[in-house]
């Protein structure tokens, strides 16, 4: 019998115990990759290389504040900048509430697929978007959601502006970085609505190349200084993640659960590892005794406990990439996650964390076992 | 007869080492269920606390939220001299046209978010009885001077009494802090209406909140306001929009849900290797009860009951170390108004309950397949067992 043979037939000596242990590991760790993955999506956002290459523009303020649309011809006269599109959020209500958790978004249509070009539109729908002003294009994730087909009419009621958008859709554009369920209208049709009050969310400009950024930042809100309407400007990127850090301490509070999570999963294993090797302590006193060292249990022992811990962690991890890779999460999630990435970063933590497991799980009964004389060992019944 | 519950007790005892690991594993899922619940409670509570019944509030047709509401000075004035709106010892109308702005402020500890500014009239504080300045003083109008709720001076940088902030170009000075008692407004920062407008650069009120007469001169001022065609707007009590704001608080049930259910699987997982390994150490004793003239039953119930007993330690333990976090202040970005919410870790004995109810489930469903399996054992076979 060689080694290997040996630790898997002892570690299925108690078939039922084995499983058990076995699910509640990988059970756990698929929860474990679960959070760690939406913490990423919080804490991280996923990005493009072409976002590299934005930045945002918005009043100092808040959000909530406008800037004026005679801005955007001095922005776009700036060295630097290559495209500058009106960018404002509309956050109107389609249907009901629950379905209106998709952004809608204002802009220059000539303008803003140069800014996006990771937002893949056929050039003929492009063309026409651009011609109708009450045209839109659509994340294709959105469309699928709800059935839309191009010439389909949309009606978005205002919450935050007095006006309700008509809209018709005249094509989709698909992603592999971008968020695909977003709407894409006309700001000139958006600015007739509200009386031509030429008013602005944000500007989103893409620069010439990333190393003019800095500089531009500074012109940009230098620019503006001392007005009614001051600017701050930032990469798209700190725009996102300032977005983010609203929501509190997020970081903190996934954190600790992932923390419990991998307690209670240690927990678990090592008491079922104390299990099976008290049980064989007479075994183990037999295998002293023909020779064995206490390096060589110890190696039997930690090969076993992490045999276990790493089968429950590719059950679990695994589970949860195939999962998130099969399941729609668009829709399950009724909107709320347009995407759910299970990274190889992610998926290497999670095995990490089954290997740690398994490696504490062993040191316990390794010592009780090699602390055991060898005649104590022999004395022990069962 | 039914085997004695000491008999369980005492191998709780026994097997020591697996009774404190899978005890503690319940413990720490019913912790965790009841911490992200007590979220859940806490904003709820925040809301449905706020509001007067007495007062109705009056938004544009259409809003869901005061922040998104808009409503014309000239719409405000004439809701605030519409037939049915109570009179203060002034004569004057009891009814304040308010708005909301955001400020970006910068938390203590780094980071910042929207803190909600609401410019209230004159008449703002009568009709919130229960907010109490604490520090400090009131505001004077026109003085660029707010007070700041307790929660927002604790949680944010310059907000105490004597301090300044800035949004935007204005500084504004913080001349008292007020205890909001646990409301929504708890997350906000007060100021005079009209300078709000002037330093926030709006030419209209978001919302009038006024306090009829009585409860049927509400339905008229509301029947008055809604068929008006020159007015666009809708009129609801106070409580009932801040009923309609508890939407906010369903992502942390769903939350706790789904990590209650995932968790309390494994944790049934590990209660039932425990169960199992205790009924195959026993496997003797169990023969010997049988001898003794237990029935089957009887020891089917008594190894579920140690089961039970298992989780329902690992239950308590588990409410016993989530309660320091009761009272415990927190805050999020509201889903809708995109500002800061203070709320509170609210644990409620409602709440524990639960939690020991779930523990209870995880101690079933752990104990009913190895009691299976104790009772149906051989009476010979069990005691030939070494």
């Amino acid at each position: 019998m060689t080694i290997t043979g040996f630790v898997l037939r002892n570690a299925c000596r108690n078939k039922r115990r084995l499983i058990l242990t076995v699910l509640s590991v990988s059970i756990s760790l698929f929860l474990l990759t679960i959070l760690l993955t939406a913490l990423k999506l919080m804490v991280e956002p996923p990005t493009t290389e072409q976002a590299s290459l934005r930045i945002v523009a918005r009043h100092r303020v808040s959000l909530a504040n406008v800037l004026p649309e005679k801005y955007q011809y001095r922005i776009e006269r700036m060295p630097g900048v290559e495209y500058c599109s009106k960018f404002t959020w509309f956050g109107g209500i389609y249907i009901d509430e629950a379905s209106s958790n998709f952004a809608q978004f204002a802009c220059d249509p000539e303008r803003i697929f140069r800014i996006f070009p990771e937002a893949i539109v056929d050039p003929r729908q492009e063309e026409e978007f651009v011609k109708e002003k009450t045209a839109c294009i659509v994340g294709r994730k959105v469309a699928e959601r709800f059935g839309w087909k191009v010439g389909d009419r949309i009606t978005l009621l205002g919450q935050l502006w007095p006006c309700d958008l008509e809209l018709v859709v005249r094509g989709f554009y698909h992603s592999e970085g971008l968020d695909e369920t977003l709407v894409f209208f006309h700001h000139d049709y958006f600015d007739e609505l509200l009386g031509k009050r030429g008013i602005v969310g944000t500007f989103w400009i893409k620069v010439t190349n990333a190393d003019v950024i800095p500089g531009l930042i500074d012109r940009i809100d230098a620019a503006f200084r001392n007005t009614d309407a001051e600017t701050k400007t930032e990469t798209e990127r700190a725009f996102q993640l300032g977005f983010i850090s609203m929501i509190g301490n997020v970081k903190l509070f996934i954190g600790s659960i992932c923390t419990v999570i991998v307690f209670t999963m240690l927990l678990v294993t090592a008491s079922t590892m104390s299990m099976a090797i008290r049980e064989r302590l007479r075994e183990i006193s037999v295998l002293k005794a023909l020779g064995f060292t206490g390096v060589m249990i110890f190696g039997l022992i930690l090969a076993e406990s992490c045999g276990l811990a790493l089968t429950g962690g590719v059950l679990g991890c695994f589970g949860a990439k195939v999962l998130a890779e099969t399941l729609d999460v668009y829709k399950l999630s009724k909107g709320f996650l347009p995407m759910f990435p299970v990274t190889a970063e992610i998926l290497t933590a999670g095995m990490l964390v089954a290997l740690g497991l398994g490696v504490i799980s062993s040191l316990a009964p390794a010592y009780t076992s090699l602390r055991t004389s060898v005649v104590t060992g022999l004395k022990e019944l069962d | 007869m039914a085997v004695p519950l000491k008999y369980n007790l005492r191998s709780l005892r026994v097997r020591w080492r697996t009774t404190v690991a899978t005890t503690l594993g319940v413990a720490l899922v019913v912790a965790v269920f009841v911490m992200v619940m007590s979220l859940d409670r806490g904003m709820r509570s925040t809301y449905i606390n706020t509001g007067d019944e007495r007062n109705v509030l009056v938004l544009r047709k259409g809003s869901t939220a005061e922040s998104s509401s808009q409503v014309s000075r000239d719409e405000a004035r004439r809701i605030r001299y519409v037939p049915g709106v109570a009179r203060n010892a002034a004569g004057e109308p009891i009814a304040s046209a308010e708005i909301i702005v955001l400020a970006l402020l910068e938390r203590v500890g780094g980071g910042s978010a929207n803190v909600q500014v609401r410019g209230i009239g004159p008449i703002g504080r009568e009709l919130r009885p229960s907010v109490q300045i604490v520090e400090g003083r009131m505001f004077e109008p026109g003085r660029r001077e707010c007070i700041v709720s307790q929660k927002i001076a604790e949680r944010f940088k310059h907000c105490r009494v004597g301090e300044t902030f800035r949004s935007g170009k204005t500084e504004m000075h913080v001349a008292g802090i007020f205890d909001a008692k646990r409301t929504a407004y708890e997350s906000e920062i007060w100021m005079d209406a009209d300078e709000c407008r002037e330093v926030f650069k709006r030419d209209f009120y978001g919302s009038v909140l006024l306090r009829p007469v009585s409860v049927s001169a509400a339905e008229d001022i509301a029947e008055r306001l809604h068929k008006d065609k020159t007015l666009n707007v809708k009129v609801v009590t106070e409580t009932a929009y801040y009923r309609e704001q508890t939407k906010s608080a369903g992502l942390f049930q769903f939350l706790a849900s789904f990590l209650a259910v995932i968790m309390s699987i494994g944790a049934a997982f590990s209660a039932m290797n425990t169960m199992y390994a205790a009924v195959g150490a026993r496997t003797r004793e169990i023969g010997t009860l049988r001898v003794l003239g237990y029935r089957r039953r009887e020891i089917y119930i008594s190894i579920l009951i140690e089961s039970i007993l298992l989780s329902l330690i690992g239950g308590v333990v588990g409410c016993v170390l989530s309660l320091p976090m009761n009272g415990l202040a927190t805050g999020t970005m509201s889903q809708t108004t995109f500002a800061e919410v203070a709320f509170e870790f609210r644990i409620t004995g409602e709440l524990l309950a639960k939690g020991l109810v779930f523990a209870l489930v995880m101690g079933v469903l752990g104990g009913l397949l190895p009691a299976r399996l104790a009772a149906r054992k051989p009476v010979l076979d069990a005691l030939r067992a070494v």
